[in-house]
């Protein structure tokens, strides 16, 4: 398994944001971490990161503790998100050398400039981030992300600040990655049409718990309890932000 | 920690001084500011003998001085104010960088910062107020070094506070050198201060640094013991102040305070 959570718990006070989660993913797959607002999506991915310290469980990833083996790991990692910054005076290009820099990637100049072309902001190296739209930014997130070839990929809602055809655009880039490194991605989004598309199997958390596992399919037969031929995550997503605590652990 | 880390964290300053005109002001404007207004103090002070030339020496020296520590502990604190201000600390620590690389990096970039400073100020003393700094280097380069030392273990402090209280606490970066100010014994004599208050100025290295610093310029030679004892003072506070930047970081990574810093 590429990664293995067991029994992951956070709490901040009284507040459960991450109750006793366990969840693999395995090497090679897209796994969607998927869930309302408050679920506990993005505390899982900065826990994975190092960025927060649970208060109870266990996190591995490539066969390794995060505590103990923390710089081999995230340098064989990588995460975006549409929520984090990169300091607005520096170019992008600039921005990208400082992290390549970081991840010691080679010839660093030439894989900035293939990234920015695939990510199709190639025109905008010279300029300063604080004149991106935020669609922009993302997709320059997206070249840091890809920076260091990671076999693991972190990518927490990454196509929410896309306009309809960038979303699609990126989501290809992504499939087609995946498909020609097998590059192993776990995908939180609140898009489930794009979670459907993308993803092989899919965590679904609310309220801090693990509700159900499973392909597409399968989470949508056992979620609302139906035989049915094709996923329906919508109608899935419907269902679980609706419940009360107490009741999605009932499942 | 990896050469190559350190380097991407000096890169990441120098592009922001090269870009952001906050960083000439600090680094050239207020040092030239500070020494022209001392400068003509001194100028004043010069007239009709009011005051003996060593002790305008040891003025200078001072403000030369004590721009250095101000400005480096500034600037590594608002080195690190702006990782928090650009939202730029996920993408750095959700990679294979350490503190350890971070702040390595960040007192690289600091010390070079401080020195053109520390250059700007002693030139312009020569060239308009005929205040020679140079000669009496030597023997100021060990009291330097424990400025210095100092300075980076406060701004590894205030460092520390900012990332467990985020920008709440983000003024001391400005004004934390300022407390320490009037028992450090700038520009006077530790003899000079009530004796209630010298206990608590001589465990200051900055006390330390600036007795000997009025001693060598004073033509009274290099004092081993204001020197051995800023730099022991300097070890213990050092040591403490690595504790102490530990313990607010794992503080911070277990509030969640690392991914939600404004």
């Amino acid at each position: 398994m590429l990664v293995t959570i067991e029994r992951l718990t956070k709490t901040y006070g009284k507040f459960t944001a991450v109750d006793d989660v366990s969840f693999v993913v395995q090497e090679g797959e897209i796994a969607g971490l998927v869930g309302p607002n408050g679920a506990g999506k993005t505390t899982i991915i900065h826990t994975m990161l190092g960025l927060i310290l649970p208060n109870a469980g266990t996190i591995r990833l490539f066969g390794k503790s995060l505590e103990e083996e923390r710089e081999q790991i995230l340098q064989r990692l990588n995460f975006t998100s549409p929520y984090m910054a990169f300091p607005v005076r520096l170019s992008v290009r600039e921005n990208l050398t400082v992290f390549a820099s970081i991840y010691n990637v080679r010839n660093p100049a030439a894989k900035i400039s293939e990234l920015l072309e695939r990510f199709g902001i190639g025109r905008l190296r010279d300029k300063p981030i604080s004149r991106l739209s935020s669609g922009e930014t993302t997709r320059v997130g997206l070249c840091k992300a890809f920076l260091n070839d990671p076999e693991l990929l972190l990518l927490d809602e990454p196509t929410a600040y896309l306009d309809f055809h960038a979303a699609l655009q990126v989501r290809d880039i992504l499939l087609e990655l995946q498909r020609s490194r097998g590059t192993t991605i776990l995908y939180t989004s609140h898009n489930m049409h794009e979670v459907q598309r993308m993803c092989n199997r899919i965590i679904f958390l609310s309220h801090g718990r693990v509700v159900a596992t499973g392909t597409p399919i399968e989470v949508t037969r056992n979620v609302l309890k139906e035989e049915r031929d094709a996923p329906a995550l919508d109608e899935v997503f419907i269902r679980i932000a609706g419940r009360q605590p107490d009741e999605a652990v009932s499942n | 920690m990896k050469l190559y880390r350190i380097n991407a964290v000096i890169r990441r300053h120098t592009y922001e001084v090269l870009h952001n005109a906050n960083h000439i002001t600090y680094m050239v404007y207020w040092p030239v500011v500070n020494i022209v207004v001392w400068g003509f103090f001194t100028l004043y002070l010069r007239h009709g003998d009011r005051m003996q030339p060593g002790v305008i020496s040891c003025l200078l020296g001072a403000v030369i001085l004590w721009g250095l520590f101000n400005a480096f502990q500034r600037d590594m604190a608002v080195g690190f104010l702006e990782e928090l201000w650009s939202r730029n600390l996920v993408s750095l620590f959700a990679s294979p960088l350490s503190v350890s690389e971070y702040v390595t990096g960040l007192i690289i970039v600091t010390s070079v910062k401080a020195l053109i400073g520390l250059i700007v100020e002693s030139v312009i003393a020569l060239l308009f107020y005929h205040y020679n700094i140079f000669p009496a280097m030597p023997k100021l380069i060990p009291f330097i070094l424990n400025l210095t030392l100092f300075a980076l273990t406060m701004g590894v402090v205030v460092t520390g506070l900012v990332f467990r209280f985020t920008t709440k606490l983000q003024a001391m970066a400005w004004s934390f050198a300022g407390i320490l100010m009037p028992l450090s014994c700038v520009f006077y004599p530790l003899s000079s201060l009530p004796a209630f208050l010298r206990p608590m100025a001589s465990i200051l290295p900055t006390t330390q640094s600036f007795e000997g610093m009025r001693q060598a310029i004073g033509n009274g030679g290099f004092s081993a013991s204001h020197f051995q004892w800023g730099l022991g003072l300097n070890v213990v506070y050092f040591i403490f102040a690595i504790m102490f930047f530990r313990w607010m970081f794992e503080s911070a990574r277990s509030h969640g305070l690392l991914v939600k810093m404004e």
